[in-house]
């Protein structure tokens, strides 16, 4: 469906994004991931031909970027905001036509799509009086609305409370099914292992891991410790066999050495806090990204020194 | 096209709607009916109620027959206008009484004096007006008006003839100015009708200008700053939505034309008099929409190269004083409607279609000067277009800091 080879753009004296390439089928949730800064909304907006390229090329089913192809993308922008005089059922409708929709088709979608997310009561309202949550929603409406084939979220989940989040996870699950190809920028860790088949990771401009989910955790050894325990958990960072460990409070991830004395480690662990449960499994996404990032980031340290 | 005319329709709907155009649309026709009227108002504005007004006599030969004269000018309703004590008279004549006289003035006694110069006899005589407001015009001319009749009179029979004689001699000129048109017609053209119509014309123009100027900044700038040009931008080509948006807000110039036309339309059936010839009204026409469409384009250009709403406010100030300059030429121009100065600016774009409001009224400029102003128009227009569309493509999608004048040169050069 997509398919992004070697994107470049550059800013005065930054690259915001450098050699990035992924590709996108049609039934697949793709989430692009990385630190805030990393360049996902720029690769996004090259992707959408906001942004010219500096280099790269970005195709859909093997074809470069055209005005048709316009109507066949949704798109949901980070930085939210709507035309705060307009009425909603007004504004989404536009936002439809704009999109090649005929106004009468428009107006259907529109009001189907406000019903399923509970806002069709209030299709009069102006829309700076709808809480930014709402906001959200309706643009979310105005993304998916025409049917596209490609859908491109950027952040859909930040700001939403967990009813919501549940809400727009469903839709993104639907529109997979239905054979739409869904990208999702997030840098929260948990959606995007949750909800994405494949993943690229972005930092500092350049892709620095890309795979399916599980590739990606395979690639990163199972040699991960979930604990739950009760008491301050401190010291694990410290504990010897322990490469790095992530604390949640009562929880923690701990990323060991690649031959760990599992028993011993559960036993020291036991004698200075009271353990609930351990468990060995593949590693979070969120302590792949640490490590991962985290690793680039000292890397580029040590090698400005 | 689809797209671009469902983007005019969005801008003109959502802005006939908002506050600032009906005001834009009300506000303008009330504001040149005042400016029409308030001086007549001005002008005939008689006294209600009778005033006391004092005389101090230095001659000591008229207090008498002035007050009484004065007397006997009477208001609407056939009270006297005027009740006149006399404070001093010839020799008595000294600093007190011009002290109490000043008194009675601060205490409301009286509303001012008259003061006659010492001498009646030769050359000039002196006669002043003394009050609080100083600036009374309207009791200075009656005292000044009944002392030349008085003194008139005086001389008359100190020569030996007849008063009759006055009558006689009094000559009144009527004087019309009348314009001759084009095609050789002989027009009534009163100063003020001419002014009046003029200056309307200017001050539709830039209102229909400065509104939807306004206007069209502000939807870009709330485009850039909620970001929703992203939307806008994934949706439809940045051609497409410059161009609709000019479309949309001409729809609305042409509302607000069509609104004062009628207007006028009225007013020319009221009174029975056209303000302006149904030739010259089509021109003004033309050369609306011409400066409408040029200024669309610079407007746009502005808004999508600023940020803020005050960065904005700043630049249509700016912008709105190339409309005002030929507003402060009005009255030179009437005086010499064929100064070259005059013409050399209606060849400059920006001042065009204000000028030519300008003129039109006044004088219709010669063929060839509206062909060329018309033609040199429609270049500009497209060079602005041109121009306006590279800082678009370019302005709505930039963040951060305002881009100065050499930035804009390289994005209309790189666009």
């Amino acid at each position: 469906m997509l398919t992004v080879s070697h994107l470049r753009k550059e800013f005065d004296t930054v690259v915001a994004v450098d050699d990035v390439s992924f590709e996108v089928r049609r039934g697949q949730i793709f989430g692009l991931l990385g630190p805030n800064g990393a360049g996902k909304t720029t690769t996004i907006r090259v992707v959408l031909n906001i942004l010219e390229a500096d280099g790269g090329q970005v195709l859909f089913d093997g074809k470069p970027f055209s005005k048709t192809l316009r109507g066949g993308v949704g798109y949901l922008p980070e930085e939210r905001g709507l035309y705060k005089k307009s009425k909603l059922l007004d504004t989404v409708v536009y936002l439809g036509e704009l999109r090649g929709m005929s106004r009468p088709k428009a107006r259907d979608a529109a009001l189907r799509w406000l019903t399923r997310l509970e806002l069709a009561d209030q299709a009069g309202r102006r829309l700076q009086e709808f809480s930014k949550g709402n906001q959200q929603k309706i643009q979310f409406v105005a993304a998916v609305m025409h049917d596209p084939d490609l859908v491109i979220l950027d952040e859909p989940f930040s700001g939403l409370d967990p009813v919501n989040q549940e809400l727009f996870k469903g839709i993104l699950l639907e529109l997979k099914q239905g054979g739409k190809a869904v990208i999702f920028s997030t840098h929260q860790m948990e959606q995007a292992e949750k909800l994405s088949d494949d993943l690229c990771l972005i930092n500092r401009g350049r892709v620095v891991l890309q795979g399916s989910v599980r590739d990606v955790k395979r690639r990163h050894g199972s040699n991960t410790l979930a604990v739950e325990f009760e008491g301050d958990g401190a010291f694990l960072e410290t504990l010897p066999g322990v490469r790095r460990a992530i604390l949640y409070g009562n929880q923690a991830e701990l990323q060991l050495d690649d031959h760990p004395r599992l028993r011993e480690l559960v036993a020291v662990i036991n004698e200075r806090v009271e353990l609930r449960s351990f468990e060995l499994r593949e590693p979070s996404l969120q302590s792949i990204f640490l490590e991962v990032v985290g690793g680039v980031r000292a890397g580029q340290q040590e090698a400005a020194v | 096209m689809k797209k671009m005319l469902a983007i005019a329709r969005w801008e003109y709907i959502e802005k006939v709607k908002s506050k600032a155009f009906l005001i834009g649309l009300l506000v303008t026709p009330l504001l040149m009916a005042g400016m029409g009227f308030l001086p007549m108002l001005f002008v005939s504005q008689e006294d209600k109620n009778t005033k006391r007004i004092g005389i101090v006599d230095e001659s000591g030969e008229v207090a008498a027959a002035f007050s009484q004269r004065m007397g006997g000018y009477t208001l609407a309703d056939g009270r006297p206008n005027f009740s006149v004590r006399v404070i001093g008279s010839g020799a008595d004549v000294n600093d007190d009484t011009f002290k109490r006289a000043n008194r009675m003035v601060v205490e409301d006694e009286i509303e001012g004096y008259v003061v006659i110069g010492e001498t009646l006899s030769a050359g000039n005589i002196l006669c002043e007006y003394r009050s609080k407001a100083g600036g009374d015009v309207w009791v200075g001319s009656r005292a000044e008006e009944t002392l030349r009749q008085l003194v008139t009179e005086r001389r008359v029979i100190a020569l030996g003839l007849d008063t009759r004689l006055l009558k006689e001699l009094d000559v009144k000129v009527d004087l019309r100015t009348v314009k001759v048109s084009q095609t050789g017609e002989k027009e009534e053209a009163g100063f003020m009708k001419v002014f009046f119509s003029s200056f309307a014309f200017m001050m539709m123009m830039f209102f229909l200008i400065a509104t939807s100027g306004q206007l069209l900044v502000r939807s870009v700038i709330e485009e850039k700053s909620n970001r929703i040009i992203e939307v806008l931008v994934s949706s439809c080509t940045p051609t497409e939505l410059m161009a609709g948006k000019v479309l949309g807000l001409s729809g609305l110039g042409f509302t607000q034309l069509g609104f004062w036309g009628l207007i006028g339309l009225a007013i020319t059936f009221q009174t029975g008099t056209a303000i302006i010839t149904p030739g010259n009204a089509l021109l003004l026409v033309v050369y609306f929409i011409l400066g409408y469409l040029f200024y669309s384009a610079i407007f746009i250009a502005a808004g999508s190269a600023l940020n803020t709403e005050q960065e904005a406010q700043q630049v249509n100030s700016y912008l709105i004083i190339l409309l005002v300059i030929p507003i402060m030429l009005a009255l030179p121009a009437m005086k010499d409607p064929n100064a070259v100065w005059l013409r050399v600016l209606t060849f400059i774009p920006v001042f065009t279609p204000t000028m030519m409001a300008l003129r039109i009224p006044i004088q219709s400029p010669a063929g060839w000067e509206i062909a060329s102003t018309i033609g040199l128009m429609i270049l500009a227009i497209y060079g602005a277009m041109v121009m306006a569309g590279r800082i678009f493509r370019i302005g709505i999608l930039a963040t951060g800091k305002t881009p100065g004048i050499a930035v804009l040169v390289r994005w209309v050069r790189t666009g």
